[in-house]
């Protein structure tokens, strides 16, 4: 996400405008030179990860090592923390799997002049043995909308962090981020000052923060999108660059963005405030086309999944019997969707996209609560408000979110996430702070689960209930 | 209503004579509540962020809660760093 006023930086900006590399020192080594290189620890635990058939973070840490290496003899002059540092990494690394227990001491009050979030400080507990991550900061930066770069600002970023750091990344960590590892504190203000300045971007979220939203590929590239996921993600991050930067919630805070009930950066299951795309209309069906896919002539799935034989495209067997609300019916002729009971599962949708899209009456549903497992168990996002439409400048959507901080910061314990808050008031309590009635969306399963509970009042005509006449129906 | 000036002493107090070193907003909140009972969180958290820009308080954190701490009090960068206590 760019810094205020930078947001068109990139549009002009080469990466020859700022570069710290030559081509020759880029491309310094073959592959040969990773074959024979010699970590300076050894670490025989680490190089069995290797020989398994996935991508083994320990090769890229190796290959990394050598360009280092070969970066020091060629320009020792550009690398500003130590050239082993990925030596002492994997060193470090490669003794806590001998130990089976950890050697960072993590977090502190390192971090750059007036944010509480976006850096988290790292040391070794084995400095003396591992000088070169004594300091092994992380910096999140907050990456852009759907993570679309310029490769511009790519060879840059790398180009800096190489110099100011490890230069090893982690694209993405789970909130989104673009993230940093491993600096010494000497080099976090310069780090940011060339972040802020030379790349136009900014920190993301960490502590007890509103973590860095983010969103979908959403209107760029997907036909499914039913709001601009990018442009809502966008713009509550500059709204909230106070509640971003300046910690002061009970714990962390997360907004996700899905364009559609696909939920492609899963925002059900990873963040607080959940924003999932739907329709109030119907499924758009184009019988032609639908006739096309059971006669074979379109690919189902869009042509995905085709590196096997399945066998000919079954209508009945693949999208109708599949449907979870049994709303569909094939007779062979036309497809029919009885869409009261569609719950928006987007399977026929995925499966026959030239035939099926999504409704023309698009908004959101706002889910919250979900987390990982940490004070109570996993729990995925609470639907509270099943349609609300996404148009700027978002203001209703904007009263919603600062209703629920409100409550959450004055009700919420240290650390308790508002998910968790949910559950211990009750969801008839967060209705209530939402400012939306109880309706039969919100109850799991209505007749045996009571998940609402009315009071006298939001009843009409209330009711009498006399302890001693129930106690003689119902004795103890 | 408070000035901002009369809500940071409070917090300086409360951040030199508190217990621990390190405190959540939540605490440092409830202690400016509790003198000056009008105080609104947004105010404290206005506040607190002065505070940090004048180098009176610190952040802590640990990557994923933060805590607010009087700077020199307990843990320091270099203590930190190091992890020699003096």
């Amino acid at each position: 996400m760019s810094a205020e006023g930078q947001e068109k930086l990139w549009e002009t900006k080469k990466y020859d405008d700022v570069r710290i590399y030559t081509d020759e020192e880029i491309w310094n080594y073959t592959d040969e030179d990773v074959a024979n290189y010699k970590c300076k620890h050894d670490i025989p635990l680490l190089e069995q990860l290797e020989e398994g058939p996935w991508p083994s973070f320990v090769s890229d840490i190796k290959q990394e090592a050598v360009h280092r290496h070969k970066l020091a003899e060629q320009a020792p002059d550009k690398l500003l923390i130590p050239a082993d540092v990925c030596d002492d990494l994997l060193g470090q690394v490669e003794l806590s799997y001998v130990e089976k227990e950890t050697h960072w001491k993590h977090g502190g009050i390192v971090g750059v002049f007036g944010y509480g979030g976006g850096v988290i400080g790292r040391y070794s507990d084995q400095q003396e043995k591992f000088p070169g991550i004594a300091h092994f900061h992380t910096l999140r930066v907050n990456q852009p909308a759907s993570k679309f770069y310029k490769t511009d600002y790519l060879r840059a970023l790398c180009d800096i962090w190489e110099y100011r750091g490890s230069g090893l990344t982690n694209m993405h960590g789970s909130t989104g981020d673009t993230v940093l590892l491993g600096t010494f504190t000497e080099q976090l203000e310069p780090m940011f000052f060339d972040l802020t300045h030379d790349l136009g971007v900014d920190l993301g979220g960490s502590g007890s923060n509103l973590r860095t939203p983010s969103c979908c590929v959403g209107k760029a590239r997907c036909e499914f999108a039913c709001y601009d996921t990018q442009d809502i993600c966008y713009e509550l991050t500059m709204y909230y660059q106070d509640e971003l930067h300046r910690p002061a919630f009970p714990y962390k805070f997360k907004f996700k963005f899905d364009g559609c009930p696909n939920c492609c950066v899963a925002s059900i299951a990873r963040s607080d405030m959940s924003y999932i795309g739907t329709w109030k209309d119907d499924i758009r069906i184009d019988q032609e086309a639908v006739r096309a896919y059971v006669a074979g002539e379109l690919k189902p799935n869009a042509g995905a999944f085709g590196n096997r034989d399945w066998g000919k495209f079954d209508i009945q067997k693949e999208v109708i019997d599949l449907c979870p609300a049994k709303c569909m019916e094939w007779d062979g002729k036309e497809l029919k969707i009885n869409n009261k009971e569609c719950v928006r599962c987007m399977h026929c949708i995925n499966v026959m996209p030239r035939a099926l899209r999504i409704g023309t009456d698009t908004g959101c549903s706002i889910l919250f609560g979900a987390k990982a497992p940490i004070l109570e168990g996993a729990q995925m996002s609470t639907l509270v408000i099943p349609f609300i439409r996404v148009e700027k400048p978002y203001d209703e959507i904007k009263a919603i979110i600062e209703r629920v901080w409100d409550w959450w910061m004055e009700e919420g314990k240290n650390r308790e996430r508002v998910g968790e808050l949910i559950q211990r008031k009750g969801i008839q309590e967060f209705l209530k702070v939402v400012g939306v009635p109880a309706i039969p969306q919100h109850a799991k399963e209505p007749r045996s689960n009571p998940y609402i509970f009315w009071s006298e009042g939001e009843v009409p005509g209330g009711w009498q209930r006399d302890i001693k006449e129930f106690r003689k129906r119902h004795p103890r | 209503m408070a000035s901002i000036d009369e809500i940071k002493k409070v917090i300086v107090d409360f951040a030199t004579n508190t217990k621990k070193s390190k405190f959540y907003f939540k605490d440092m909140e409830k202690a400016v509540q509790k003198v000056i009972p009008d105080a609104k969180s947004r105010e404290i958290k206005k506040a607190a962020t002065a505070l940090i820009n004048e180098g009176t308080l610190v952040y802590f954190s640990t990557g994923s809660s933060t805590m607010y701490g009087l700077k020199g009090r307990g843990i320091s960068l270099e203590t930190e760093e190091t992890g020699k206590v003096e």
